[in-house]
């Protein structure tokens, strides 16, 4: 193949891996967050950012002390408007012309290479021509230390196939001489949607490969390879777009909920410094194969809404981020400063559970071609998942298009789960209704969608009764090898149940050995629903909690698919 | 050899190519007469007319190579006390592309490539474009060899430390990595880098040195470069080279924050392993530097454009700045950045120059052998074997 020829071939390639990864929310709650809090002067000239949520703090923190200085461009003082978004989907919003933001700061530049990509092919230019890394952090394996030290650690190094191992084990961590802390379970975000996700499964297939460098398609497709990362894979408690979240519920939920996680360095450090402290130490493993930098590059966006004054502006804000003050900041915050000027130092260090001295080496990127078939490869060897979706068609569902709306984005999410899930499909309204139990989607897919695009809205509420029916039908499930969980939609207060809420409350409250528990994701859909309700039955089983309109239920459907 | 493989140099491998060319012929010049090169008097020697504030500043736009960027951003701040009416910006550009962006109309005032290569090239096309000379001033700012610069823990734990493009060639080709090498599997390969040859001049300066090294000789000629020993030795080293970047600065950047994770070696301006050898400390351990044979010097010009938008104030005001850069406060600061002072007058092996204070990492005063001018003819299928072994 001719070189000019292989270059086309592998940038569509790679348009076709931004198409299949990125297309959808990633890395953050779906719904984006407030820009930092602050009003704008009234002859201000305003610019955007948006950025990975993880370095949300920081960033937030130092935007505040940017806009009190009000720097001067022609004349007006500059205030900047962050926006924390995942890494996918802030690239997607400023491709499609969606957030017209000034500059963007995604976790790593595998994004800016690919929207760049992207972008090449449908414009013929970049979106961001050039990028300055902001700060800096490692993705590590975040591990209880309890738990790490009874894999030898810090003594002995600890890589992936020590954790497939320990998850292939049939008496989990009693094999570790640790018969209290039951199975191994591990967790990591969607390779599909999440930076660390994707980084995650890449490393699983290097380790099952036996390298660290010149990855290719035919070492993804080796029989051994496949056998490495569903062994690790069948271990994991649920996926999900956000590493942050991952962080929250493995620190709050304790070893009874997750053993271990792949999350950034930061994570780790932020909750051995938080208050109150998690209930054991964490601590980061950076695999001994090798792992991945998270470097956060950060460059204003290449389009005609970045006019002269609004560059200039943005490049004083850069300017203002890479300095002393704020890269000591970050440095406070548990990053890497990406300055060289300011020397690594606490807390990044083994009193908040990081190696100042690691990563020891890292691995290859591999090509777009092979990270398309290491996504195939997943898709096979995941964990499979049995989903109950549990949907409100009481009567009041009629109003404001809100049963067409749930109806599309049910239908989306239905379309986005694996053929190798099982659906059990429940309606409700003055009683609860199953349409289908149990079933395979690789055969039933296409009817489930239908049953969804038909749906009528009438009666009264019974949400309560609804959900515990779906709990005790999952319970019900023999499989111990897969994902359970309940997506429920809800869009106004119970009227009708048998059921109290502190009944069901009770009934689906996994206690201290929370890591198989049945999860239920619910949907407050529109402004009428019981929001404080639905939080509380999601809290209670560890999953999240979500609040939609007509709007945005699609992208909040697309966001639950990712947990599985 | 057919037409489908034959190597062929793209317009910017072309362009590289007058560059080299034009450049050798200068650095040649510039040593045979060793005499600081200015079209304009020397700083004091005569009055230069002050820019008059006039309420708003004079602002110009400094187009610079990022290896200068760390002295450049101490000039910018320390010229601004001095000259409160002038304004500078400092745009990042690589050497073609500060070239390529003037052409093309991009209003910079100043223009401080990381090596006068491609000066020739450019005057002619600026010619052909404005009728007129590019150039209102030019000064040589200072001087820098290559040198490899290494985690000297990494450096020390191998079995043979390299000496030369081919020993790395040998270290990078060991299959089992630092594992074989050094008895230190979690090192995971040897990780050597060097800058794009395509997008930066020290990456071309970088693959002219291997092939220089692969032959053994001062002087390239077409049948060592299209040598098929050659080109396959160079396939190797290619594939195993971990990293290619548009940036020699960024990419040692990139070697210091990230540690031996990133690089264990890479190839770079000698300023550029000075500029970073303190902040390196304390983080990952000690550098060491090393100096492959054959060498080569690049220097670094800087420019004040004679183009219709640079207004008499803003030539002026690019003049101040470049007389403040050439003054032996700048020049002195510049030692203290990894250069070698264009200003001769500045003495390199007095007390506090880090050539004396870092020697203890392997810097030194004297060169090993310089190479001989390649032909343009040898660059561009060096150039071409090279796109054509990376598929770059």
């Amino acid at each position: 193949m001719l070189p000019g020829m292989k270059a086309i071939f592998v940038l569509i390639i790679v348009a076709i891996v931004i198409a299949m990864f990125w297309s959808g929310p990633s890395e953050a709650p779906v719904a984006p967050s407030e820009p930092a809090v602050q009003a704008a002067p009234a002859d201000a000239l305003t610019i955007r950012i948006v950025y990975g949520s993880e370095k949300q703090a920081w960033l937030e923190a130092v935007t505040t002390d940017f806009n009190a200085r009000r720097v001067q461009v022609a004349g007006k003082p500059v205030h900047v408007e962050a926006v924390a978004k995942g890494s996918g989907e802030l690239i997607d919003d400023v491709l499609a012309g969606r957030d017209q933001a000034d500059l963007v700061s995604p976790a790593s530049a595998a994004f800016i290479t690919l929207a760049n990509a992207q972008s090449r092919a449908a414009t013929g230019g970049d979106l961001v021509a050039k990028t300055e890394n902001v700060v800096l952090s490692p993705v590590v394996i975040a591990m209880w230390k309890p738990m790490a030290e009874a894999l030898g650690w810090p003594r002995e190094r600890i890589g992936w196939g020590d954790i497939l191992a320990l998850a292939q084990h049939p008496q989990g961590w009693a094999s570790k001489g640790q018969p209290q802390w039951g199975r191994f379970r591990f967790g990591h975000t969607h390779p599909e949607f999440s930076n660390s996700g994707l980084q995650t499964l890449l490393a699983e297939v290097y380790a099952g490969a036996g390298k660290q460098g010149g990855l290719t398609t035919a070492d993804v497709s080796a029989p051994a390879v496949a056998t490495f990362v569903q062994g690790i894979e069948r271990a994991v408690v649920h996926y999900g777009s956000s590493t942050g979240f991952f962080a929250k519920r493995m620190f709050a939920g304790g070893p009874g909920y997750l053993s271990a996680a792949v999350l950034y360095e930061n994570l780790v450090i932020e909750a051995n410094a938080a208050t109150p402290k998690p209930s054991f130490p964490v601590v980061a493993i950076y695999p001994k194969e090798g792992t991945f930098w998270s470097d956060h590059p950060t460059g204003i966006v290449e389009r005609p809404w970045v006019t002269g004054e609004r560059r200039q502006a943005a490049q004083a804000y850069l300017k203002f981020l890479l300095e002393r003050p704020q890269q000591e900041a970050a440095l406070r915050f548990g990053f890497r400063p990406a300055a060289v000027e300011v020397a690594v130092a606490a807390p990044i260090d083994a009193a908040h559970g990081a190696d100042p001295q690691e990563p020891s080496t890292t691995l290859e990127t591999p090509s777009a071609e092979v990270i398309a078939a290491a996504i195939t490869l997943w898709r096979s060897a995941k964990k499979p998942a049995h989903v109950a979706l549990v949907l409100d068609t009481s009567g009041s569902m009629e109003e404001d298009g809100k049963i067409a709306a749930a109806r599309d984005g049910a239908v989306e999410f239905l379309g986005l789960l694996n053929p190798g899930d099982r659906l059990s499909l429940m309606t409700f309204s003055s009683t609860p209704q199953w349409l289908g139990q149990n079933l395979p989607l690789a055969s039933a897919k296409a009817q489930s969608m239908a049953q969804v695009g038909g749906l009528i809205a009438s009666g009264k509420t019974a949400l309560n009764d609804a959900v515990l029916q779906a709990f005790t039908a999952l319970q019900a499930d023999p499989d111990q090898g897969a994902i359970k969980a309940i997506v429920v939609l809800s869009d106004g207060a119970d009227t009708t149940s048998t059921t109290t809420l502190e009944t069901l409350l009770t009934r689906i409250d996994p206690g201290p050995e929370s890591g198989g528990a049945i999860r239920i994701f619910t949907i407050a859909y529109g402004k009428d629903a019981a929001s404080d309700v639905l939080k509380r039955i999601a809290e209670t089983t560890q999953a999240k909690a979500y609040k939609g309109g007509t709007g945005d239920i699609r992208l909040v459907f697309r966001d639950i698919a990712t947990f599985f | 050899m057919s037409d489908d493989t034959a190597p062929k140099a793209t317009l910017l491998g072309k362009l590289v190519i007058l560059l080299v060319l034009a450049g050798c012929g200068y650095l040649a010049w510039h040593f045979l007469i060793a005499k600081p090169t200015s079209t304009e008097p020397a700083p004091g020697a005569a009055a230069p007319t002050r820019v008059q504030p006039s309420g708003t500043a004079t602002r110009i736009a400094v187009g610079y190579g990022t290896e200068k960027e760390r002295w450049l951003k101490w000039a910018v701040e320390e010229f601004a006390k001095t000259e409160p009416a002038i304004q500078v910006e400092l745009v990042a550009k690589g050497s073609l592309e500060g070239a390529q962006a003037l052409l093309a109309g991009e209003q910079l005032h100043l223009w401080a490539p990381a090596s006068s290569l491609y000066t020739a090239t450019f005057a002619a096309d600026w010619q052909v474009k404005h009728a007129a000379t590019p150039f209102a001033r030019s000064e040589t700012l200072a001087l820098t060899p290559m040198v490899c610069v290494w985690w000297a823990e990494r450096f020390a734990a191998l079995k043979k430390p390299p000496q030369t493009f081919r020993d790395i060639a040998t270290l990078i080709a060991e299959p089992t990595g630092w594992a074989g090498l050094a008895g230190k599997p979690e090192w995971g390969f040897l990780k050597f880098g060097h800058a794009h040859p395509n997008q930066s001049n020290s990456g071309l300066m970088s693959l002219v040195l291997m092939a220089h090294d692969y032959h053994q000789a001062r002087q390239l000629g077409m049948a060592q470069v299209m040598d098929a020993g050659f080109q396959t030795w160079l396939t190797a080293f290619e594939k195993g080279v971990a990293g290619l970047s548009h940036s020699t600065g960024a990419q040692m950047k990139e070697m210091v924050l990230k540690g031996p994770s990133a690089y264990d070696g890479l190839c770079v301006y000698e300023s550029v392993a000075i500029d970073f050898l303190r902040n390196a400390q304390g983080r990952w351990g000690d550098l060491r530097v090393t100096y492959p044979a054959p060498n080569a010097w690049n220097d670094n010009p800087a420019y004040v454009i004679a183009a219709p938008w640079n207004s008499p104030a803003q030539r002026e005001a690019a003049s101040r700045f470049l007389d403040f850069l050439m003054a032996p406060t700048a020049q002195r600061k510049a030692l203290d950045h990894g250069f070698r002072p264009g200003d001769p007058a500045v003495p390199i092996k007095e007390a506090g120059s880090p050539f004396i204070e870092l020697a203890k990492y392997g810097l030194r005063v004297d060169l090993p052998q310089v190479i001989e001018q390649p032909s343009g003819e040898v660059i561009a299928n060096l150039l071409a074997g090279w796109q054509r072994a990376v598929g770059r």
